[in-house]
């Protein structure tokens, strides 16, 4: 794997970095769940090549499904078709989850604090980001491919720190396993249990159609003024659904 | 530069102590300990006195007397409690009360003019919401209900932070765990079992910093003009399960809610000092501390390892390799 002797990974002595990403652990997983990413979703992915070679790099998605089975196969897609470690940037009640926040931690995923992002964003590193949080995941079956809330942190330290954005439009992930319902225990912080409509993730295709690179193009100074990040975010959401309307025009089916 | 060490019979005061005898800009070393021997022989350069400080007519008397004789004009306060299960107010007294007095007295002292106070990383409060990586501007841990071992460190740090801008020059080092015996770790005291117990299903990130690092961190800033908290790392961050393979240890995941009961069972058993309650939230999230700003304004990186035993297969491997026969 190329990316192991990177730039993108700081081993901080024992083989891991100070977040807990552990190389060797990441290339298990990749060759694990191949068969998933190449057989199972039969991935479809284009436009990898907008992603920057170096650099600090926010990719924002769309989001849904029961489990963030879109947030796993972006990172799986980017390591295969780049030479950079994605650190996808979860809610905050994913380090209270026994075993997932270990297992997580090993491959990459980092808790989404202010600070943690600001660290890997001066590190140039790539990191992906969903701006719905939650509400993505939690929406209705027929509400799939609506951007929900839309938060705008991203755009905050993208403009304060020179990142550049590149917009991901993740089809298949709402088709592949649909929330029926959910229940309102707060398990380990969690903001509710998802009830599957399916007992594991149906075959769905899954495309991935990466956006052209987003120059914000606002000074650092322009982070702390409130306008200009909503704006900046707002420009981002609508390339991001423009991405989605062509790729979802573009399907000839579900599971095709 | 002439200066006045607290705290000096401890391991990192004894290294400090050593390491700025050696110094050629250093004149005077007057350190203080409870002990009535010196932890080092004296020399033309040091001076020792042994003294309780959380009294404050002994601390005024040691500013306006030796202190001012010797003409101090640099403190480095490294006095704290070590044991974690005493409490009172003595304790408080020696953890706060001789920090407050040494402070204010340091402030209208006409010689003193750099304080650096050696912190600790328990004074930053660890949650599930808190960055993996510590930055200075993290939150302070103000639970009421944590062991008097960590409220008096914040309390501690906070009464020093108080008079940072004033007259006097403060530079406040949050050092992270120092893994050595008699330095208060409660990491060494758990490795210290040949199980050692971790809750099931976590393994945080653990960043530990060796003597050598701390003394290089102390000296950096007596020798700086730089004010305002540092945060001084190790250079070992390695998982919890690491930690105690690195140790020779037996790593066994229990699940949580039953390790403090029995560490609990260990500590009035045994008589060791580790307490599970106190590192509960580290033993969950971790938390490694970021030494940007100490390398900015230091100029302090971590260079050494820690000191991690050989691991008991070695040994015995290297026992029954023929060739170490002779």
């Amino acid at each position: 794997m190329s990316w192991q002797s990177t730039e993108s990974f700081h081993d901080e002595g024992f083989g891991f970095d100070a977040f807990g990403l552990h190389p060797p652990s990441l290339a298990s997983a990749l060759r694990v769940t191949a068969p998933l990413y190449e057989r199972y979703f039969r991935v479809e992915s284009s436009g990898a090549e907008h992603i920057p070679d170096h650099g600090p790099v926010i990719l924002v998605a769309n989001h849904g499904g029961v489990l963030p089975i879109d947030a796993a196969i972006l990172s799986l897609d980017v390591l295969r078709h780049t030479q950079r470690i994605p650190r996808p940037i979860t809610d905050h009640f994913v380090p209270r989850l026994p075993i997932a926040s270990t297992v997580l931690a090993r491959l990459g995923v980092v808790s989404g604090t202010r600070a943690n992002v600001r660290h890997l964003l001066e590190r140039g590193e790539l990191i992906t980001i969903f701006p719905e949080g939650v509400t993505g995941p939690a929406k209705r079956f027929r509400d799939r491919y609506q951007i929900q809330s839309w938060r705008v942190g991203f755009a905050e330290l993208a403009i304060r720190y020179g990142a550049t954005v590149v917009p991901v439009a993740i089809i298949g992930a709402e088709e592949s396993w649909p929330l029926l319902g959910k229940l309102g225990t707060h398990m380990f912080g969690a903001p509710y249990l998802p009830i599957p409509a399916s007992p594991f993730p149906l075959p769905a295709r899954l495309h991935l159609h990466y956006g052209a690179p987003i120059e914000l193009g606002y000074p650092p100074a322009a982070a702390d003024d409130p306008d200009a990040v909503t704006e900046a975010a707002a420009t981002v959401r609508g390339a991001l659904e423009d991405e989605l309307a062509v790729a979802l025009a573009f399907r000839t089916g579900v599971f095709r | 530069m002439r200066v006045l060490i607290t705290g000096s019979s401890t391991p990192l005061g004894v290294a400090l102590i050593e390491a700025l005898v050696a110094a050629p800009d250093v004149e005077v070393v007057l350190a203080i300990g409870r002990e009535a021997d010196a932890p080092v022989p004296p020399t033309e350069k040091l001076v020792y006195q042994t003294l309780e400080l959380e009294r404050p007519r002994v601390m005024h008397d040691l500013l306006w007397g030796p202190a001012h004789d010797l003409a101090i004009d640099t403190v480095v306060h490294g006095m704290h409690h070590r044991r974690s299960g005493d409490h009172g107010r003595r304790v408080h007294l020696q953890n706060v009360g001789a920090t407050r007095e040494l402070v204010l007295g340091c402030r209208d002292h006409p010689t003193i003019r750099r304080l650096v106070y050696r912190s600790f990383a328990e004074v930053y409060a660890l949650r599930h919401t808190t960055s993996d990586l510590i930055d200075e501007d993290e939150p302070l841990d103000f639970d009421p209900t944590a062991e008097q071992w960590t409220r008096d460190r914040v309390e501690a740090d906070l009464t020093v932070c108080a008079q940072l801008g004033r007259r006097l020059s403060i530079a406040v080092l949050r050092f992270a765990e120092i893994m050595a015996p008699e330095m208060g770790s409660q990491l060494w005291d758990y490795l210290q079992s040949r199980v050692c117990l971790r809750p099931m299903g976590f393994d945080p990130m653990i960043n530990v910093l060796a003597i050598c690092d701390a003394v290089t961190a102390l000296l950096l800033a007596l020798r700086s003009e730089a004010t305002g908290v540092f945060n001084i790392p190790g250079r070992d961050t390695l998982p919890l399960s690491r930690v105690i393979f690195e140790s020779s240890r037996a790593d066994v995941p229990v699940p949580g809610p039953l390790i403090a009961p029995l560490y609990r069972l260990r500590r009035r058993i045994a008589g060791f000092d580790f307490r599970y309650e106190m590192n509960l939230r580290r033993f969950h999230f971790g938390g490694v501390l970021d030494g940007s700003r100490a390398r900015d304004a230091l100029g302090y990186t971590p260079r050494m390892p820690v000191h991690w035993p050989t691991p008991w297969w070695k040994t015995l491997f290297e026992r029954l390799d023929p060739r170490n026969a002779s």
